[in-house]
C-alpha cells in the first residue's frame, strides 16, 4: 500500500527537523506539568486582615459565688484554628484602615471581632442551653442564664470581585465558626454571626469576572499569531531582506509593524469588548480609553515576544508551535480562571513573568471596579516597560533575520 | 585616467559549517563595467553577492561598496539588490510593490508612476499592472523582482539570477538594457549558471568553489583556453585546476 510510503515519508521529514521533533516530544509533557501543578484546586495563601478587640473575657452569673469572669479568648482561638495553609493572615488593630484595605494589594477580606465577642458568645450559650455546671477555681459552679447581650456579630468584608474566592472564604470562616460554637455547645449559629459586607455586593458573576482575562487571552492568541506568521512570511518570501537594504532602518521597519498591528488589535479588542458586553452583558463600569492604553501597551510586549518567535521558527508551522508553546501556559498561569494565590509557590513566580497577569488585573480594576488611572499604574508600569524591551529586542531580531535569511 | 573602483573586495572568506562558500577571493570591478559572474551551482555566487551587500559578514576579509567599508548604510540609497528568490509581496499588484519600495527609496509618487511605466515596459509587464504578483508566473514575478531592484536607478546593482525561468527573446532585452545601464555609468554585476550569457558581459568572472578561476573580458578567457565559446571555456578552466591539485 503506497499510504505506508506518505506515512514513512512524513515522520521521517518531521524526525529530520530537530526543532519540531523536540516540540513534539516536549510539548504534552509541559502542558500536563503545568496544569497539575498551577492548578490544584484549594486555595492557598489568601491574605486577610484581623482585628481582634476581643477583650477575651465572659462574665457570666453563678449560683455559687456570684458574677465570675472567665477567660475564654474565643476570637483568639478561632484566629489560632484558621487553616495555616489557606489563609495568610495579617493582624491589624485599626478597623477602618482594614475595611478599607479589601480588594487592595491582595487582601481578599477584613474581619473584625467586637470587644465583647467572647462574653457574648458565653453568654449566649449560657442563656440558650440552660443552667449548667463548670469547673471554676476547683470549685464546681453553676452558670445562671442573663440577659440577652447586644451585639455578638463580627463583621467580615469581603472582596467578591473573585466570586470563587470569596465563596471559598467565606465558607472556610462559616466552617472555623461552626466548629468554635460546638466546643461552647452554643445555640447559635454561624451564618447569625457574621455580618457579610460584599464589596460589590454580589454583582459580579463568574462570568464578568473571567470576561478580562479571557478577553486578554483572545488578544495575545490573535496578536502574537498574526504577527509571527507576517514576519516568518517577509522573512521566507526575502520581502525582509529587500526592506532592509533599502535605506530604512530596522527601527523604522519595526515601528512601522508595530503601528499596523496596533491598530488592527484596537479593532480587535474594540470588537471583543462590545461583543462581550452587547451579547452577555458583561460587566464594564470603567473607562474604556484606559481599557484601550492597557490593550495597546499589552499587545506592543506581544508583538515584541511574536518578533522574537519569528526569529526562532524556520517556517511558519514552527512558529505555530512556538506560539502554542508560550500562550497555553499563560492562560493557566495568569489568574484568568484561578486566582495566582492557589498555585504553588513554585509556579506563582512564572505568573509574574507573564504580562498577561498584568493586563488581566488591570483590565478587571478598570472593568469590573471603575478604577482609574492610578490604581492601575503599577501595571501600566510594568506592560510599559515590557512594551520597551520587546520593541529593542524586535529591532534587534528584524535585523538578524534580514541579514541571516 | 584609470576608472573609479566601485567593488572591491580583499581575501573574502566565508565557511556555513564545514563547507568553505567564499576561499579568499579578490574582486575589483570599475564604474560602469557590466561585470558577470558564472560559476556552477553552488559556486558560491549568491554567497558573494551577499557578503559584498552586507548581507552576510565574511569570517575573513573586506569588502568597500562606493568607496564605504561594508556593511554600511550609507550605499545603500544607490544599491540596488536582486535576490535570487522572488522577493515581492504576493499579496499585492504589480505596481502597488513598485510603489511601496519607490516610498522606501524616498521616491515621489510621480517619479515612482514614471519609473514604474518605463520599467514595466522593459519587463513587457505594462498590461498586468493592477494584477495581485500572486497570481503571476514564476517568470514574471522575477521580472517584477527585477524592476524593483532598478526602480530608484541605483549606481550600483546586484541581480542574482535575473535571467533565471525567463523566455530566451525577454532575455536577450534584458542584456540589452544591461548593457544601456553600463553606458549611463551604471556598475551592474550580474550572475548566472549559464556559462554562455555572459559573452554579454565586460568582464567575466568564473566562480569555482568559492575561488575565481579566471577573470577577463570575453575574448581574453577565450584565447587562454583556446576555446570557442564560454561553456567550454569554463569546463577547460575547471579541468584545468583539477588535473594541475
Amino acid at each position: 500500500m503506497k499510504s505506508f510510503a506518505v506515512m514513512r515519508n512524513v515522520l521521517r521529514r518531521i524526525v529530520r527537523d530537530v526543532r519540531t521533533l523536540a516540540l513534539i516530544v516536549i510539548l504534552p509533557l509541559f502542558f500536563v506539568l503545568l496544569y497539575g501543578n498551577s492548578f490544584s484546586g484549594s486555595y492557598k495563601d489568601l491574605t486577610i486582615v484581623i482585628v481582634n478587640e476581643d477583650n477575651g473575657l465572659a462574665s457570666v452569673r453563678t449560683a455559687e459565688v456570684g458574677r465570675i469572669t472567665l477567660a475564654v479568648d474565643l476570637a483568639a482561638k478561632f484566629v489560632a484554628a484558621l487553616d495555616p495553609q489557606m489563609f495568610n493572615v495579617v493582624m491589624s488593630d485599626d478597623p477602618d484602615a482594614a475595611a478599607a484595605s479589601v480588594g487592595e494589594s491582595g487582601v481578599w477580606a477584613a474581619f473584625v471581632f467586637p470587644k465583647s465577642f467572647s462574653n457574648a458568645l458565653v453568654n449566649e450559650a449560657v442563656r440558650a442551653g440552660g443552667e449548667r455546671k463548670i469547673d471554676f477555681d476547683g470549685n464546681t459552679v453553676t452558670l445562671l442564664p442573663g440577659e440577652p447581650v447586644d451585639g455578638p456579630k463580627t463583621t467580615l468584608m469581603l472582596d467578591d470581585g473573585n466570586p470563587l474566592v470569596a465563596a471559598a472564604i467565606h465558607g472556610a470562616l462559616e466552617t472555623a465558626f461552626s466548629q468554635m460554637l460546638a466546643t461552647q455547645q452554643s445555640s447559635l449559629t454561624a451564618a447569625g454571626l457574621l455580618d457579610v459586607r460584599a464589596l460589590y455586593e454580589g454583582k459580579i458573576r463568574i462570568l464578568d469576572f473571567t470576561a478580562p482575562g479571557v478577553i486578554g487571552f483572545a488578544m495575545t492568541l490573535i496578536t502574537v499569531l498574526l504577527t509571527a506568521m507576517s514576519v516568518v512570511r517577509e522573512r521566507t518570501s526575502g520581502t525582509l531582506t529587500r526592506v532592509l537594504i533599502a535605506p530604512i532602518s530596522a527601527w523604522e521597519v519595526t515601528a512601522g509593524y508595530t503601528m499596523a498591528f496596533s491598530l488592527i488589535a484596537i479593532f480587535q479588542a474594540a470588537e471583543l469588548f462590545l461583543g462581550s458586553t452587547l451579547l452577555f452583558d458583561i460587566r464594564f463600569v470603567g473607562s474604556p480609553v484606559l481599557v484601550a492604553l492597557v490593550i495597546v501597551l499589552f499587545t506592543i510586549g506581544l508583538q515584541g515576544i511574536a518578533t522574537l518567535i519569528s526569529t526562532l521558527a524556520k517556517n511558519e508551522a514552527q512558529a505555530m508551535q512556538f506560539v502554542l508553546f508560550l500562550l497555553i501556559p499563560s492562560i493557566m498561569i495568569s489568574g484568568v480562571f484561578w486566582p495566582i494565590e492557589t498555585m504553588p509557590a513554585t509556579i506563582r513566580p512564572l505568573s509574574y513573568l507573564s504580562p498577561l497577569t498584568y493586563a488581566n488585573s488591570a483590565l478587571r480594576k478598570v472593568m469590573l471596579a471603575g478604577r482609574g488611572i492610578g490604581d492601575i499604574r503599577f501595571e501600566l508600569a510594568v506592560l510599559g516597560a515590557f512594551a520597551l524591551v520587546m520593541l529593542l529586542l524586535s529591532v534587534l531580531s528584524m535585523r538578524r533575520q534580514a541579514y541571516t535569511a | 585616467m584609470a576608472a573609479e573602483q566601485i567593488i572591491r573586495a580583499k581575501g573574502l572568506r566565508k565557511r556555513f559549517g564545514r563547507r568553505t562558500a567564499l576561499d579568499g577571493l579578490d574582486l575589483a570591478v570599475t564604474q560602469g563595467q557590466l561585470y558577470g559572474l558564472a560559476g556552477p551551482n553552488g559556486a558560491g555566487k549568491t554567497t558573494l553577492i551577499r557578503t559584498l551587500c552586507g548581507l552576510l559578514r565574511p569570517d575573513e576579509g573586506e569588502a568597500y561598496l562606493l568607496g564605504w567599508r561594508m556593511p554600511s548604510a550609507r550605499v545603500l540609497s544607490q544599491l540596488g539588490y536582486m535576490p535570487q528568490d522572488y522577493a515581492v509581496y504576493d499579496d499585492l499588484s504589480v505596481l502597488q510593490n513598485l510603489e511601496f519600495f519607490g516610498e522606501l527609496y524616498d521616491l515621489r509618487r510621480k517619479q515612482v508612476r514614471e519609473r514604474a511605466n518605463e520599467l514595466l515596459e522593459l519587463v513587457e509587464l505594462t498590461d498586468r499592472k493592477t494584477q495581485r504578483v500572486g497570481t503571476l508566473s514564476g517568470g514574471m514575478r522575477r521580472r517584477v523582482s527585477l524592476a524593483i531592484s532598478l526602480l530608484h536607478k541605483p549606481r550600483l546593482a546586484f541581480l542574482d539570477e535575473p535571467t533565471a525561468g525567463v523566455d530566451p527573446k525577454l532575455r536577450r532585452t534584458f542584456w540589452d538594457y544591461f548593457n544601456r545601464l553600463a553606458e549611463q555609468d551604471v556598475t551592474l554585476v550580474v550572475t548566472t549558471h549559464l556559462v554562455d550569457e555572459a559573452l554579454r558581459c565586460h568582464v567575466v568572472g568564473f566562480l569555482n568553489a568559492g575561488r575565481l578561476l579566471t577573470q577577463g573580458t570575453p575574448d581574453e578567457i577565450l584565447a587562454e583556453t583556446g576555446t570557442s565559446n564560454l561553456d567550454d571555456a569554463f569546463i577547460a578552466l575547471q579541468e584545468r585546476r583539477e588535473g594541475g591539485r
